[in-house]
Order: C-alpha cells, then structure tokens, then sequence
C-alpha cells in the first residue's frame, strides 16, 4: 500500500524532473536545472524512504497492523491553509500584472501556505495517535513557524513605529513621542516586574491593545506620509549646476557627505582669509604647508575643508575631465564645498581621470573672491 | 580475529605518535629561508610588536601548561577505578574568586602593554618620510610625494627637480629612517604587511590608513596582502627594499632621469611602437611622447576596473613583476642581490636587471597569457558587473615577434 505522502512525493519529484528538463532545454540555465534536479533527487529519495519505511508493506492478512496504520486512518481534517495559498496565488497574479514585488509577496505566501497544509496533512496521519501526530507536527514546524512569525511581528511593529515617528510634525516632537513611548514601556515593565501575579489575559491583552494601537497609529501615518525633512546638498549638486563661485545661497554645516570619510581624510585644506595650507597625518603643517598637495588618480580622494577665515569661504577645484569622442567633458570641470562658515569644515570627493602632466593647467584648490591658491599633484 | 593491544601498548602508540607530531612542529619551526617570519623584526616597529608578543606567548604557555597538567593529573588521579563516588561539595569562595582573579589581572597586565604598543605604533608625528601606497587587485602602487623644500624623503635630486614618483611591486625607503605610508585602496579591502617591520594594516577604499615602518639595514623584506582581496590575492605580494642614504640618493636621482627612447632601428625601438599601440592605454611611461610631441598619457580607468595599471617608467630598476610575485632577474642573480652583504646590497640592487640576468621566461609568459599565468577576470565580454572593464591584465594576442620587441623595449625602462 503506497501511502498519500509518498504519492505526493513521487508527484513532486517527477514534477521537479520535468520542469528540470524543459527549463534546461528551453532556458540553458544551469543554475536553475541544477537546483531543480536536486529538488527532484531530494523528493526521490523521500519519496523511497516514506514507501518503504511508512506502511507500504503492511500485509492486508494483518489486521491489526492494517486497520491501525496510518494510512488507514481518516482523511486530515479540513485546513484554512488552501484559503492562504489561494490569496497568495491572487496576489502572484496580481504581481505579474502590476508590481513585481507583490508577486514575490505572493510566491512566498503560497509557499508557506504549501508547507504549512503539507505538514499538517502529513502529520494527521503520521500515526493512529492523535497527541502523537500533534507533537509530531509541532516538532517538525516550530522551529521555522516560531521564529518566523516573531520576525514578521517585529517588522511589522518596527515599521509602525517608524511611520509614526517620521509622521510627527517635527524632530523635537519625535524626541517627545519617543521618550514618552520608552517611559511607557519601562513603567509596564517595572510593574510586571513587581507585581509577579499579573495575570497572562491583562498582559496579553494590553500588548494586544498596544500592538494594534501602534499598527493603527502607523498605518495612518504612513498614509499621511513623511514631514517634510531638509536634504542637505553634497558637492554633486554643485557642481552639477556649477554653483561654484563666492556667492551662496546658504551656508550649511551638514552638507559634508559621509561621517566616515571625515575620520580618514587624504589631507585637510585650511583657509585663514588669505592663504591654502593643508595637512596630514605625517606631514608638519608648518613646513609642508607650502609644498603641493598629492593625491592618487583613479582613486576617490577625501578632502576636508577647514575655514579658519573671518567670513564665509568655499573651496573650488577645476577637474580637466577627460572628454569624449565629441570633445564634451565625461564629468564635472569643476567640484566645490558648500560655504563653510567661519570656523566651519566641509568635505570633498575627488576623482582626478588625469595625471597633472596630462593638462594644460595641472590641478589647483582655490577660494572664490580671493587670490589664495593650493597645487595639487597627481602623478 | 586479532587480540586488542594492551592497555601500556596502546599508550605506548600514542606517545610515539604525538612525539612525531611534536617533532614535525618543531622541525617546521626551524626554517633557514623565511623572507616572512614574524618571529624575526628587522625594524624597531617589528621590535616594538616582538617586544610585547614573546612574553605573551611566554605567559600563555605557562598557563597552557599548567591547565594541560592540572587536568592530565585529575583525569589519571580520578580515573574511575570502581572507587566510591567521593562526597559532592559545590562552591569554594577562595577558589572560585582566586580563578577569575587571577586570569583577569594577567588579561589587564597584557591589555595594558597591548594598548600601549597599539599607541606607540600609531605615533606619526616624527615621520621622516611618507610614501603613499595605493593597493588594487592584485598589486601595490606607491607614490612619493614631494616635500615643501624639494625633496623627497628627506633627499633632494641632484640631478633635476622632484616630482612625484610612482612605482609599484616594491616600494623603496632609506634605512633607518622613520617612514610612514599613507594607504587606501582602489577597488576591495586589501592588507598591508611586511612581517619583518611590521604588523598588518587593512587598506579600504575611501578612506586613508596610516602605517609606520623602519628597518634597520640594507635589505629586501617581503610581505603579502593579508585580507582576501579575490581570485588572485595569494598573488598580490609586495617587497618593501631599504637602501643606505648614499644609494637611497642614487636611487632617486636614477627615478627623475629623463626618458630616452631607443635607438632607430633597434629592436627596442620596434617594441617602443608595439607598446604605444598595446600597452600605453593602461601602463604609463612617464616622458614617453606622439608624433606631435604631447605627452603619451595612459587612460587604465577606461579598462581597468580598479583604474590603474603599474607605471613602467623605470620598470627594470625593480626585480619583480605581477604584483612582486614572479622575478625579473634569474634564479642566480636573484640570490647574488637577496644574500648580498649588507655592505654590498645597495650596489648588487641598483644594478637593476641586466640582459644577462633577465627572467625572460616568466616574463615572456607573462605578456604571451597574462591571465594564464596569474587568475584573474581578464575576459572583458563576461564582465557585466564592471561594464566591460577587467580586473587583472587581459590576454593581448601578441605575436612573438611583438613580444620579443617588448621585452627589448623594457629591458631599457631603467
């Protein structure tokens, strides 16, 4: 006697077969015809090992062994599992119509559906002992199912939450919302904490209620969408519109591009209202101040801009980009920081296509509305 | 069916087991030729990091044989023996606090002195001489910068005004003096060491890492990328050459000669123009100029996916090549310059590669199938991810009668 699962097995492992073959005819690729090969000797093997190690042999001269098989036990029970697969097939098809993303939404649906309702059709029929095939079932799916959905409340929770916290009018607000939600979480803590008899249905009911409070919270947020947050301009967006000259329209502490390239600068270039000097780790400023700067090319070079001036001040390079088959330039003739204020620092990214030798004019920082100048040497 | 061995055989075995095995260790700490050995510092950085590592391992393998005893003499002394179970006590206060006490005051002794020589290693404030140092897949570039008096590490050329010089594969400093490279990376994480002068240091893209070195004598010390960097990271090496001052300066003065080109009609002159068309758009030879007079100048960021190709300018003045991982000299002249006297280094290195000394197999299988001799992703068409642009050298189809020319052209980058 050939039981249901080991039907479904060899189902599969000739259903992975087939597709095997006409993928690696019709497509030639070899990762997926190997991975559906594997999926077909894998659901083999199963397939051999549930026939012959289930109640496929069981003698219909053995009553006792033949009524209390498996097998024979009643149908599974009806499952909500098919109702989740077949919302999950609406959105594959949905998705393949509109967003991709909902049809990768939906494939892991019915994915997790399919499981789901084999495990179950498995597992009520894995014995004549109902309590045995329950903790057979449990044994077998909680690891993945526990996990799993812990993650996806999280998520969920972590996503609400941010929707909120984004959504509040203003940073400080934010800054109120959050200390009142952590205030909150600490003060339920320390009475749970203290009051040991807290009973399962009040705790489970009020993170219910907060749960749900927060998804809510969130979901209208997100509709209402995010308060408006200023974008900090980079150099990029200087130079791409060649706002380079000693006017400004404003001057921002933030506009530097990246906290780490700070902390490892190629050198630091200090104005102080008349002259360019630069340092570095190694190099004395006092003697090396004078002396060209070198830099690599091809290499992205981070430069911190140091205004030590009584004004505003910003920090200009001309680039000489190679040019194209028609003559135009592949990218920006000239780069710049954002204005530093007095005492301020801005940072800069620089990629030299050309070695100094290879232009006309060689490579020089300089600020608008001044004569100060630096070399930059790229050999 | 054979008798199980007794009990005294089998321990008997076993004991001549692990004395071969203790044998073999030691026999393979005792090799002569170890151009990497970390247990030897040739510089007072590589001093400063033995200084603290040797009584570390002291201590660490007087406690590891301390436990190794303890726990041999419980496991013999309470062998179950059908002996009573002995009466189950648990917790002893003197014992236990004496147990966390004492291998937490060792931990805090050594992180004491390990922080300090982390500062020490760090300290940048008395370098002497900086040198840049650029790493891609799969070799090292280095540049000298030059300082506000003209000159560079310290010496100022005799024969012309300084300029940056660019090198790669070895990376040439003057002995005893305080050196720092400032490092970064052009394409993935590589690591930097020289074992004899130093410890590692990551080089990541975008940003710059700081590295002291010092050596005390003339000499060549290797190293190798210690991060892996991909296909060919166990062919990305590097040999950092430190020369006295007076050769140190014959070094650089020889770097800022003016390019020569070939005599007409020579073989190096034909491997001039075979360069020009297949290696001058990755490899620049500074000086080498067109027809019209303008400067030859490489464009490798439009190939190479890390955007730089080695600068061949002095090419033969060095003695590796690949990366520092194949010789440009023979096997003989590649010992006379490695076991040279310290006295007689610095002429025995200068000398550069001669015809006579000249790897011409290695290198002639370098240029016939560069990507067969060292892996790397050469093959532009299967290069979606880098839009074409390889990693490594490619396979340029040239003749032999052009690689012939080109190893002529070469043989006079010095």
């Amino acid at each position: 006697m050939i039981t249901t699962g080991s039907k479904l097995l060899v189902g599969s492992a000739v259903a992975a077969g087939l597709l095997a073959l006409i993928y690696g005819v019709a497509n030639g690729g070899a990762l997926g015809t190997i991975g559906l090969i594997s999926a077909a000797a894998g659901l083999a093997l199963l397939a051999g090992i549930s026939t012959y190690g289930r109640d496929a042999n069981v003698s219909a001269m053995d009553t006792d062994a033949f009524e209390s098989s498996a097998a024979a036990q009643a149908s599974a029970t009806p499952s909500l599992w098919p109702l989740l697969i077949a919302v999950g097939a609406t959105a594959m098809a949905l998705g393949l119509a509109s967003l991709p993303a909902l049809f990768i939404l939906g494939a892991i649906i019915v994915t997790a559906g399919a499981l789901e309702w084999l495990v179950q059709g498995w597992s009520e029929r894995a014995s004549a002992e109902r309590g045995y095939n329950s903790h057979a079932r449990n044994f077998l799916i909680d690891p993945l199912e526990i996990p799993i959905a812990a993650a996806i409340v999280f998520g969920i929770v972590a996503y609400s939450f941010s929707r909120v916290m984004l959504g509040l009018p203003s940073k400080s607000s934010t800054v109120i919302g959050f200390s009142i939600v952590s205030a909150l979480v600490l003060a339920i803590g320390a009475v749970v904490g203290v009051k040991r008899g807290a009973s399962k249905t009040a705790l489970t009911g009020t993170f219910g209620l907060a749960t749900v409070a927060l998804i809510a919270g969130g979901t209208v947020a997100g509709v209402n969408g995010e308060r408006e947050i200023e974008v900090h301009k980079t150099t990029a967006y200087y130079a791409a519109r060649g706002e380079c000259g000693a006017e400004e329209v404003s001057a921002d502490e933030k506009a530097s591009q990246t906290v780490a390239g700070k902390s490892n600068v190629a050198a630091e270039v200090i104005f102080d209202g008349t002259t360019l000097t630069w340092t570095a780790p190694g190099f004395v400023p006092t003697v090396e101040g004078a002396a060209p700067l070198t830099l690599p090319r091809s290499n992205p070079n981070n430069v911190m801009f140091r205004n030590e001036s009584g004004g505003e001040a910003r920090l200009v390079i001309g680039m000489n980009p190679r040019l194209d088959d028609n003559g135009q330039p592949v990218g920006p003739e000239q780069i710049c920081t954002a204005l530093a204020k007095e005492g301020g620092v801005q940072f800069l990214t620089l990629i030299f296509d050309l070695p100094s030798f290879a232009t006309d004019e060689g490579y020089e920082f300089a600020v608008p509305g001044t004569d100060a100048t630096l070399e930059v040497v790229v050999p | 069916m054979s008798e199980r061995p007794s009990t005294p055989r089998r321990l008997a075995h076993a004991a001549r087991l692990a004395l071969l095995g203790a044998g073999a260790l030691a026999i393979s700490a005792c090799a002569q030729d170890a151009p990497q050995d970390t247990w030897a510092p040739e510089g007072e950085n590589a001093q400063t990091i033995h200084n603290l590592q040797w009584p570390i391992f002291l201590v660490a393998g007087i406690v590891g044989v301390i436990v190794m005893a303890v726990v041999l003499y419980a496991v013999i002394k309470f062998k179950d023996r059908g002996q009573p179970i002995p009466e189950q006590s648990h917790g002893n206060p003197i014992i236990e606090y004496t147990f966390i006490a004492l291998p937490a005051a060792i931990l805090a002794v050594i992180a004491g002195f390990t922080v300090n020589t982390i500062f020490d290693l760090a300290e940048t404030q008395d370098t002497e001489c900086v040198i840049n140092v650029t790493g891609q897949q799969w070799w090292w570039e280095y540049d000298y910068p030059v300082a506000a008096d003209g000159s560079i590490c310290g010496y100022t050329p005799s024969n012309a005004a300084a300029v940056p010089l660019i090198t790669s594969g070895q990376v040439i400093i003057p002995t005893d003096t305080k050196v720092l490279i400032r490092g970064t990376s052009r394409d993935v994480i590589h690591s930097f060491w020289i074992p004899k002068l130093n410890g590692k240091r990551d080089m990541v893209p975008g940003r710059v890492h700081t590295w002291r070195f010092h050596a005390d004598g003339p000499g060549i010390y290797a190293g190798q990328c210690t991060e892996f960097c991909g296909l060919s990271h166990a062919n990305m090496r590097m040999e950092m050459i430190a020369l006295d001052p007076d050769d140190f300066q014959a070094w650089l003065d020889n770097q800022l000669e003016p390019y020569q080109s070939p005599e007409a009609g020579t073989l190096a002159a034909a491997g001039e123009v075979t360069y020009v068309s297949q290696c001058a758009r990755c490899h620049q030879v500074d000086g080498l100029v067109d027809g019209n007079g303008d400067p030859i100048v490489s464009a490798p960021d439009q190939w190479v996916y890390s955007g730089a190709a080695p600068n061949l300018t002095n090419f033969m003045t060095r003695n590796t090549f690949a990366g520092a991982s194949w010789d440009l000299l023979t096997p003989a002249c590649r010992d006379e310059v490695w076991n040279a006297s310290p006295e007689d280094f610095g002429a025995a290195y200068l000398k550069g590669v001669t015809p006579e000394c000249l790897n011409e197999i290695d290198l002639k299988e370098w240029l016939r199938d560069a990507p067969a001799k060292k892996p790397m992703y050469a093959d532009a068409t299967a290069l979606l991810e880098t839009d074409g642009k390889v990693r490594g050298m490619p396979n340029l189809g040239l003749s032999e009668d052009q690689i012939n020319e080109l190893v002529a052209y070469l043989l006079e980058r010095k």
